[in-house]
């Protein structure tokens, strides 16, 4: 055995160039494959990252879609609110837990502010329960405290105690300059879209509207200090949405089903988890055409390989007649083929392996910064292994056919 | 044991080419003669060499080795008493390229003997066989036999088929591809090697200047029915 694998490495080695070449193709597809699977994973990873808090998610009744988008990854906007005292009588339900109150409309730069509560820092968790941490400072415990995400703390270059303005509405001029709010913490990187919200107190949100009534500043009105207005009842009129984690999760059904029937205000209770899988599915297709695509040019790399083992054997025909007249047997010339193959196979793997890690080291913070995709460096999980071993068997397995072809002419190929 | 080869009644024939076939009455072949075949291209020299080794199996009759009808043997036995008994010299000495000349020169031991015996035997036997033909270390020790001359390669393939101590060395056409001056030299190393270790020596060729050199000669077409 262990001259067989030495004369199928020196073999290979004498023939650097067709096997560089069958290596290069086979490493390409397989690297090409495990980016896209990577990728695809991540993405969803991220996507379904946001969901991990809340069981349900209230708003006011709109597509689910909609509500999931606006609530969890701030994209789009509410087509209508839901007023405070539905949101207090629904958290006082016996089933719940705990509610993060959501109130979104205002922008800062390209980033969206976000009211809420301090229960969103302590009970918001994302991916494998993982909940946010302060890279520095703490959450807000005036009205006019910020705490900024770490892409927004990046890309603007904030630290703690700088003074920001909020702008009305997304987009827009109008800037409630009156009103600086200072930045008392920076979170720590999440990979959510929790990484680029500017995060306020629902009081603060109350506080820069006091003086503005469907979308404008009355002017009329004398602009109101930042002093009086912190002494006036900020008790937020109205809410975006609110993130809902019960007790027993046997109950979400009958709790989705009392707030889709509450009386007083048309409210819907969407479960995060389920609306997003249907979202995935809509987007799963084009990443399952990709891997689609990719597993055809690894299936065609492998088709290359065997072609070469082949157009190899007529060449190696002498080779293969003097092994079998020093004592090897045609079993052993099957399976010196089929060495070659695996080592073909191993060492495109190795050097797939290596460049996809060397790839993830270089694109993998520049996707999170440009795309907002955060991937993990841990790479090597259970399905990849999987994969790299089906790629390693089935290589092996077409790689039979021109082995019995070795195995039948060597039977009759002598001196 | 007087004749190492016997054959009697021999039939081959391709399964695929019914146009050729090989009809020999009765061959016997001395231990420790050196016989030289001749027969034009085309004869069956080869064909007759490869029955010998047991690559081919003859059609019917009887062919054997040592005593030893060897197309009995099973698939395994017949390799193994191949590599054991028969050392092969071929045309273009069919030396592997990748592998260094002292690789070349131990390949019939990795697939057989190796396991038998004292590797270290077969090293120094290598050396001192190599030192016999005027091969240095230096030259065995090299990564690869790319860059062997002409004679390099002669008396890294006459090595190859004795290092095995076998019974039998079969040549086919060693000669052909040479010049008078690398030919001379091949026969006379050869010669000289397998009568230092007692080996019988069959070799096919179509030069029949060779004869001279041999103790006896065949003309195949002469032999065949």
């Amino acid at each position: 055995m262990k001259i067989l694998i030495n004369i199928a490495l020196q073999s290979l080695l004498s023939r650097k160039i067709t096997v560089s070449l069958t290596i290069i193709s086979l490493t390409i597809s397989i690297v090409l494959f495990l980016s896209i699977d990577t990728l695809r994973l991540g993405a969803k990873k991220s996507f379904f990252g946001n969901v991990k808090s809340g069981d349900l998610i209230l708003g006011a009744r709109s597509g689910e879609i909609q509500l999931l988008l606006y609530s969890l990854f701030q994209i789009g906007s509410p087509t209508n609110n839901i007023s405070w005292e539905s949101y207090q009588q629904i958290s006082k339900m016996p089933e719940i837990d705990w509610i993060i109150p959501i109130s979104l409309g205002d922008s800062h730069k390209q980033f969206r502010v976000m009211g809420t509560t301090q229960n969103y820092f302590e009970r918001f968790s994302y991916r494998k329960d993982q909940k946010l941490q302060f890279k520095s400072g703490t959450y807000f415990k005036n009205t006019f405290d910020v705490v900024i995400g770490s892409d927004v703390a990046k890309i603007l270059n904030y630290k703690l105690e700088d003074n920001i303005i909020i702008a009305h509405g997304i987009a827009s001029q109008s800037l409630h300059d009156e009103f600086p709010f200072k930045i008392k913490g920076i979170l720590k990187k999440t990979g959510t879209s929790t990484d680029k919200l500017v995060l306020v107190s629902l009081e603060a949100l109350e506080a820069i509207h006091k003086d503005w009534k469907t979308g404008s500043k009355l002017p009329s009105k004398i602009k109101s200090k930042k002093k009086e207005i912190e002494d006036l009842d900020l008790t937020p009129k109205e809410l975006t949405a609110a993130v809902i984690k019960l007790k027993s999760p046997i109950t979400i059904f009958k709790i989705q089903r009392e707030i889709n029937d509450y009386q007083e205000e048309s409210l819907q209770a969407i479960i995060p988890g389920i609306v997003l899988t249907k979202l995935w599915q809509i987007v799963s297709i084009t990443e399952n055409i990709m891997l689609s695509i990719s597993s055809m040019v690894i299936v065609s790399s492998i088709i290359g390989m065997i072609a070469i083992l082949y157009s190899n054997l007529n060449i190696r025909r002498k080779e293969m007649a003097l092994l079998r007249i020093v004592g090897a047997s045609p079993k052993n010339i099957f399976t010196l083929i089929m060495f070659e193959a695996f080592l073909i196979s191993f060492f495109s793997i190795i050097f797939a392996i290596v460049l996809v890690q060397i790839a993830s080291f270089i694109f993998f913070p520049i996707l999170d910064r440009q795309f907002g995709i955060f991937l993990e460096q841990k790479l090597w999980n259970a399905r990849n292994l999987y994969f790299l071993n089906l790629v390693l068997i089935s290589s092996l397995l077409v790689s039979i056919f021109p082995s019995i072809q070795a195995f039948r002419k060597s039977i009759n190929d002598g001196i | 044991m007087n004749n190492v080869i016997e054959i009697s009644d021999l039939l081959f024939e391709w399964k695929n080419k019914k146009q050729f076939s090989l009809k020999i009455k009765e061959l016997k072949i001395q231990n420790k003669k050196k016989i030289i075949i001749f027969g034009r291209s085309g004869s069956g020299k080869s064909t007759l060499l490869n029955l010998i080794s047991g690559i081919l199996s003859p059609t019917s009759g009887i062919l054997s080795v040592k005593n030893i009808e060897i197309n009995q043997l099973s698939q395994k036995k017949k390799d193994q008493f191949r590599a054991n008994n028969i050392g092969v010299i071929f045309q273009q000495f069919n030396i592997l390229d990748y592998l260094s000349p002292l690789q070349n020169i131990l390949l019939p031991c990795f697939f057989t003997q190796f396991k038998k015996h004292d590797k270290e035997y077969f090293y120094n036997r290598t050396f001192d066989l190599a030192e016999k033909l005027n091969i240095k270390k230096n030259i065995l020790y090299q990564n690869n036999s790319k860059n062997l001359s002409v004679g390099q390669k002669q008396r890294i393939a006459i090595l190859r088929a004795i290092i095995n101590k076998p019974y039998l060395i079969l040549a086919d056409e060693a000669t052909s591809a040479l010049d008078e001056n690398n030919k001379n030299d091949f026969i006379n190393l050869l010669m000289n090697l397998c009568n230092e270790e007692k080996v019988t020596l069959l070799m096919a060729s179509h030069d029949t200047s060779l004869k001279k050199n041999f103790d006896m000669s065949i003309n195949l077409e002469k032999i065949l029915l």
